[in-house]
């Protein structure tokens, strides 16, 4: 079981067309601070050893000008227990409602994909639907319908067409690449009628 | 995948019945005696290394002894004797086989079981269980339980199928089940599920005309892809309502995603149950109460429900539980109906749903209302609230609605709350097909898993 290279991963949700944040590597703070140039960036910390990032203080939010040094230097002093690491810095996206987007292989039924209203409450609240993949139109708007927070997920009409679009786009990734394991786009943001995964986490085994 | 024939298994001609004994305290005696009392119409042969005769019925050392045609050799020897027994009847080309006997994988013997397997395999000849209580069949007259009559009652004869993985479920439901008014088509207890599995069984009931409805209790799904095609099939055939031990079980600690976090073993199963039309009971009663709207009543064509009651607060308790649905509306009444019921309808009466057509209501009121009511387009579905501890509410008042029930298209149950003289007319309004209930809740829960389940069946199979 292996934690998929972050720009691998992204690049195969590229494939499916499956839209993630501008994203890069940083290894000072100088490289962060040319990538986020005049936006807000945000900081995170990758390693096997850290599962949850936010938990963990390994994610710093809403960055800019002199904050993204001393976020920079935090998570190296915090990297040091972490070895090996990676920094990523991304475009900060604000606002919008927080969803999950995942998958997972059953040992009985194979693959199963996963829509819940996500951030880091996923677990407290625990509203999710879950299909066997390959899914179809049907099954995708099923499982919107079935989430209790429904009405917040889907705040604007047309978004409820686009999430059915991005959840047949996730299963087809899943049914076409057996390696992959296990998926989890959390957060994923949908905002203004556009969606874009801030978080991806990428298993295959 | 080939199908298991399992017509032979229930419908038998012949049947013997391996480890029948003497002793009356034995599993051996209990299944023959009640094999015996049920008036099982086909030939009937005991097995039994030293007797003659049991209860009437010749005996045979070897099941090889017998030169009949064997349909089904019902096993219950000790665990250690059960692979030879099972091989003789190969050998003596028995057609479907049930293993009533445990202390095989249930108790960590996975080596007996393995070889159980093999030897069904060997002959092709289904075998059900190991550690189950067999089958029953009312039709047929099988029955392979080893309890005693006098303390589980049969079922009468009907259209509801249940398949169990557990005995203990298995035997109270069945219990349950004699009580209810609707009655049992095939009861099929497969234990282990070392051969026959709930995917044989589902294919075989898929296509049995007797079974209307299936309900279903599982502990486990062993063969998911092929779950799967089956399942995708028959919920467009029939409903299958399913409940699924095993919610709890937390086991997800070490999960690398927050999506294996949450999405467990229970999940799973539940999604693969929704994904394909199953109705999902949290509860046993809710495999009695769901089966018997499903099996009786016509799919809705909307979402729209008329509410006829006797009692004001038992009709406003209904109007929130479905509100509480979230599928379910009530209904609004037409300009018509309205104005019909005005003129047959008592002043007091609200012309509004839930109608109220009040404490003195009796067979002549509650036949007005239906009567307008029926015939008013904008209500799909109907809940006909009799209270019987009011003076008008009788026996003719039930009589009544049971012939609505007769010429009504639209799904309409009866909600009925009280004891001895209420149980006696549930009884008489099932018996006749009409789904009644004892509280508002699992009224409105049912008829809300009949919409969902109408909805599935209705619509258009989704290109991609």
């Amino acid at each position: 079981m292996v934690l998929l290279d972050y720009f691998e991963g992204k690049k195969l949700l590229d494939k499916y067309g499956i839209k993630s944040i501008e994203s890069s590597y940083v290894s000072s703070s100088k490289e962060a601070l040319s990538f986020a140039g005049k936006d807000h960036i945000v900081l995170k910390l990758i390693s096997d050893k850290a599962l949850h990032k936010s938990k963990a203080g390994l994610v710093k939010l809403d960055l800019n000008g002199e904050d993204i040094t001393v976020a920079f230097k935090d998570l190296e002093l915090k990297g040091k227990d972490l070895k090996p690491y990676k920094i990523i810095a991304q475009k900060m996206s604000k606002g919008g409602v927080e969803v999950i987007v995942g998958g997972r292989t059953d040992p009985q039924f194979g693959k199963l994909i996963l829509l819940g209203l996500g951030g880091i409450y996923v677990e407290v609240f625990r509203d999710f639907a879950l299909r066997v993949c390959p899914i179809n139109r049907n099954d995708a708007q099923d499982m919107i319908d079935q989430l209790r927070s429904k009405n917040v997920v889907t705040f604007q009409g047309k978004d409820n067409e686009m999430i059915i679009g991005l959840l047949l786009s996730v299963s087809k990734l899943l049914t076409d690449n057996e390696k992959v394991t296990e998926l989890d786009l959390n957060p994923l943001i949908i905002k203004e009628g556009s969606y874009v995964a801030v978080d991806i986490r990428m298993i295959t085994g | 995948m080939k199908k298991m024939d399992l017509k032979p298994m229930l419908k038998p001609a012949s049947v013997a019945i391996i480890g029948a004994s003497r002793d009356p305290d034995k599993v051996g005696h209990v299944i023959l005696q009640n094999y015996i009392n049920g008036g099982y119409p086909g030939r009937i042969y005991a097995v039994n290394k030293s007797a003659t005769e049991i209860l009437g019925v010749k005996s045979y050392p070897s099941v090889l002894d017998i030169k009949d045609d064997l349909d089904l050799a019902v096993i219950c020897v000790p665990a250690a004797f059960v692979p030879d027994v099972l091989d003789e009847c190969g050998r003596a080309k028995v057609k479907t086989t049930v293993v009533v006997s445990g202390g095989f994988a249930e108790i960590g013997a996975q080596e007996l079981q393995d070889k159980l397997v093999a030897i069904a395999n060997k002959y092709n000849m289904p075998t059900l269980g190991p550690n189950c209580l067999g089958v029953m069949d009312p039709r047929s007259r099988v029955d392979t339980l080893f309890l005693p009559t006098y303390k589980l009652s049969r079922p009468s004869v009907g259209g509801v199928s249940f398949v169990c993985q557990s005995g203990a479920v298995g035997s109270t439901v069945l219990d349950l089940i004699s009580g209810e008014g609707f009655g049992l088509s095939k009861f099929i207890s497969y234990g282990n599920a070392a051969h026959v599995d709930e995917v044989d069984i589902l294919n075989y009931l898929m296509d049995d005309p007797e079974t209307k409805v299936i309900i279903m209790y599982i502990e486990g799904i062993k063969r998911g892809k092929d779950f799967i095609d089956v399942a995708k099939k028959i919920t467009k055939i029939k409903p299958v309502i399913v409940l699924k031990a095993g919610r709890t079980s937390a086991g997800q600690a070490a999960a690398h995603s927050h999506t294996a976090a949450l999405a467990g073993d229970y999940e799973s199963h539940e999604a693969v149950f929704r994904q394909f039309g199953f109705t999902i009971a949290d509860d046993l009663s809710d495999l009695l109460n769901y089966a018997k709207t499903l099996e009786s009543e016509p799919m809705p064509k909307g979402s729209k429900v008329a509410i006829i009651t006797n009692g004001g607060g038992t009709g406003v308790l209904t109007a929130d539980a479905i509100g509480l649905s979230g599928l379910l509306q009530l209904a609004n009444l037409s300009e018509k109906s309205r104005a019909d019921l005005k003129k047959v309808m008592p002043p007091l009466v609200n012309l509004r749903v839930p109608l109220d057509i009040v404490g003195d209501a009796d067979e002549k009121r509650y036949g007005d209302a239906l009567d307008i009511l029926s015939k008013d387009d904008g209500i799909d579905m109907f809940i006909v609230i009799m209270l019987f501890q009011t003076p008008g509410a009788d026996s003719r008042a039930a009589a009544k609605l049971i012939s609505f029930k007769e010429r009504m298209d639209k799904p309409m149950i009866v909600l009925s709350i009280g004891s001895d003289y209420t149980r006696m007319h549930r009884i008489m309004m099932e018996s006749a097909g009409l789904p009644v209930y004892d509280s508002p809740s699992a009224a409105v829960r049912s008829l809300t898993e009949l919409f969902k389940y109408s909805n599935y069946r209705s619509r258009l199979p989704s290109r991609n």
